[in-house]
């Protein structure tokens, strides 16, 4: 589903470089995690996959579409979940999911019968007609989510959805992406929860400074580093130092 | 379809929006209202109004009396006695300069001998020329000068009416007492005695008064504060759309809604396109609205009604451009800044700015050359001219195409930069 080449990137104001030949793929119809220290590039890795970045150099492609060239079908089938909200704080979450889906040209009918089944799912069909600005965080997270799934992506792709929410709000997103990946559906998912990513990933990569350090699946890494957990294969491969 | 979206959308978060709501409607109305007002009384010219003045008469001759007369019979009202006393040049100068007064006249002794003396200069003169026997009086003149005192707080424009119109009746008075001596002069040379013909007519032989270049109604509504304040004070207030527009946009970028927008394909021309739409709709309805309360709710304050031209298709055109460009203008400013606290400031002072050196707040004739040049650089100069061209010449589409050509190529300029910046931020 992912495939990723020798990306380079190093933003206008910054001095060092953020991606330094990042390559990596993930195969179709899996859940996958990118993974990394704060600051190693997951952020911009998604923001590149998704077009709101150009890269300085290399390949990309999303679902075997390359992104210099095909950028809007791969738009038209990723879901992508910011790691902020990016909704409409004074809108309801109503109203910023009817404007999201008229934006996708979702005929109206398709489009409420989607707003509500997913309002439902994810158990914001009491708060529908309340501002953005007056949900919890793990309020904010789902409806966050539901912005990204009313066009049926093939590809999900969810940059920390589980920070900053509670364990009931985490295990409903977190059934949720299993439930989306039972039904044929690809996921790409950073988090800084080692222990989810292990449960919840059939494939993960850890980088660091715009590189790729590891790659597989989640046990066979455990395996090949000698250790009994992801986190222990993530601190014995980035180190123990605190990032910037 | 997206466009129409969006366009709702912009509705919905502009219908939450009460500080951008009042800052759109009710602060350019009571702008409006009270720039009327004010400048409602400098429009009369002091015509209608009656101006205190002290009086202090060391002459006492008929030179002063008949300055008295004439000025008391105008809008002046002349005081020689102040709190029972009767002033002095000294109790005049401080009265004035505490501003308890605004302004009084010394008349210095001697100025009616003054008068007579050149009047009996003239006719010596002229009794030489033409052969006449007699003579008058007369001794080397002496220049003598009537002293006015101004409270220093005046305004200037407020000194220069009056003391042109000390001037004026000076001078007439001066000439009423020459032509007075020499007809007698002449009478006594004539000895059929006819009654002497009216001097007062025979100054007032050449009079002047303004008449209307275009229609009868336009010399009104020249001098009409209505009508210079609501197009221009409108004007300005439509141009503060650019402050919701440039807040919604940065925090757009901030807040992330704008992230989520540019993940959805070929979306964004068609978001532009209903933002501006959702502006210009705006603007244009803030426009009329300014222009309804000049025709309805200024004759309730005692001011006279907003005429609004008779090209009503030419003024709805131009109203859409001036909100088209204001809004591309908002673009640019939102595109500029990073934050609501740089873009705010600045965007609120630019109009400010380019509202003084547009004419709106004093009249680009009235500036220096340098300056009324600089005005053409304002957008809001333009679209004065074209309001202007519409209501007080009475104008329609052909004197309105060129400022609204020029208005246009400003906003080509504004999205053109706005997308420029916008883009060059991705990287
Ligand atoms: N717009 C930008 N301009 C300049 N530098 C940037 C920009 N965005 C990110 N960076 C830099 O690039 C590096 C990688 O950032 P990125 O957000 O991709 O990391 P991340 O892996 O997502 O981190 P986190 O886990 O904290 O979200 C950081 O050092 C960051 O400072
Ligand atoms: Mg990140």
């Amino acid at each position: 589903m992912l495939l990723i080449h020798d990306v380079h990137k190093t933003y206008r104001q910054a001095v060092e470089p953020t991606l330094q030949g990042l390559s990596l793929q993930f195969p179709r119809h899996c859940i996958a995690g990118l993974l990394g220290p704060n600051g190693a590039g997951k952020t911009t890795t998604i923001s590149i996959i998704c077009g709101l970045v150009n890269a300085d150099g290399g390949q990309v492609e999303v679902l075997g579409l390359d992104t210099a060239t095909q950028l809007a079908q791969i738009k038209q089938k990723i879901g992508v979940v910011p790691q902020s909200i990016a909704l409409y704080p004074t809108l309801s979450a109503q109203e910023n999911l009817e404007y999201i889906g008229k934006l996708y040209r979702l005929p109206n009918k398709i489009l409420r019968e989607k707003i509500s089944h997913y309002l439902q799912l994810f158990g914001l069909e009491k708060n529908a007609h309340k501002a953005i600005r007056h949900y919890s965080g793990g309020m904010r997270r789902r409806a966050n989510i539901i912005a990204s799934l009313l066009h049926d992506p093939e590809l999900l792709i969810l940059d920390e959805p589980t920070a900053g929410v509670d364990v009931q709000s985490r295990n409903m997103i977190l059934e949720f992406l299993r439930d989306y990946h039972r039904q044929g559906h690809s996921i790409l998912y950073t988090s800084h929860l080692l222990e989810e990513a292990q449960q919840l990933c059939e494939e993960v990569a850890i980088i660091d400074h715009g590189r790729l350090l590891v790659q597989g699946n989640p046990a066979a890494l455990m395996q090949l580093h000698q250790c009994l957990s992801l986190e222990q294969v993530f601190l014995h491969v980035t180190g123990r130092g605190v990032r910037d | 379809m997206r466009v129409l979206a969006t366009l709702l959308n912009e509705w919905r978060l502009f219908r939450r929006d009460l500080a951008g709501m009042v800052l759109l409607f009710l602060m350019p109305l009571g702008l409006t209202v009270v720039m009327a007002l004010i400048q409602d009384a400098p429009f009369r010219e002091y015509r209608d109004y009656v101006f205190d003045v002290l009086w202090v008469d060391n002459d006492g001759g008929p030179m002063a009396a008949k300055l008295h007369d004439a000025l008391s019979s105008g809008q002046f009202r002349l005081i020689d006695t102040v709190s029972g006393r009767r002033l002095d040049s000294t109790a005049l100068r401080n009265l004035v300069q505490t501003g308890d007064y605004k302004m009084g006249i010394v008349i210095p002794a001697g100025i009616s001998a003054e008068v007579v003396n050149s009047a009996n200069q003239v006719a010596n003169e002229m009794s030489k020329s033409t052969g006449a026997v007699g003579k008058l009086p007369a001794r080397d003149t002496r220049s003598l000068t009537i002293a006015m005192y101004f409270d220093p707080v005046s305004k200037q424009a407020m000194k220069l009416s009056l003391l042109n119109a000390i001037d004026k009746q000076l001078t007439r008075t001066q000439a009423e007492m020459i032509l007075g001596r020499l007809s007698d002069k002449l009478a006594s040379l004539d000895s059929t005695q006819q009654t002497r013909f009216n001097l007062q007519e025979k100054l007032q032989a050449v009079g002047v008064r303004e008449y209307s270049t275009g229609n009868a109604k336009a010399a009104q509504l020249n001098t009409n504060s209505v009508q210079h304040n609501v197009p221009a004070w409108a004007i300005f207030g439509l141009f503060f759309i650019i402050i919701p527009i440039a807040g919604n946009m940065i925090r757009e970028r901030e807040e992330g809604s704008l992230m989520r927008i540019r993940l959805i394909p070929g979306s964004y021309y068609s978001i532009i396109t209903g933002k501006l739409l959702f502006y210009v709709l705006l603007g244009i309805g803030q426009f009329y609205t300014m222009l309804l309360a000049g025709r309805l709710l200024m004759p309730l304050l005692g001011l006279p009604a907003l005429y609004m031209g008779h090209a009503p298709l030419a003024l709805l055109v131009t109203v859409t451009m001036i909100a088209l460009t204001a809004t591309a203008y908002g673009l640019l400013v939102g595109a500029l800044f990073q934050t609501p606290n740089q873009a705010l400031p600045f965007g609120a002072l630019s109009i400010v700015i380019l509202s003084a050196i547009g004419g709106i707040w004093v009249p680009v004739e009235i500036l220096p050359a340098g300056l009324q040049q600089l005005a053409k650089v304002s957008p809001l100069y333009w679209g004065l001219d074209a309001i202007n061209n519409l209501f007080l010449r009475s104008g329609g589409f052909a004197t309105v195409w060129k400022p609204l050509l020029i208005l246009l190529g400003y906003t080509l300029v504004f999205v053109a930069l706005s997308g420029w910046i916008e883009q060059s931020r991705r990287r």
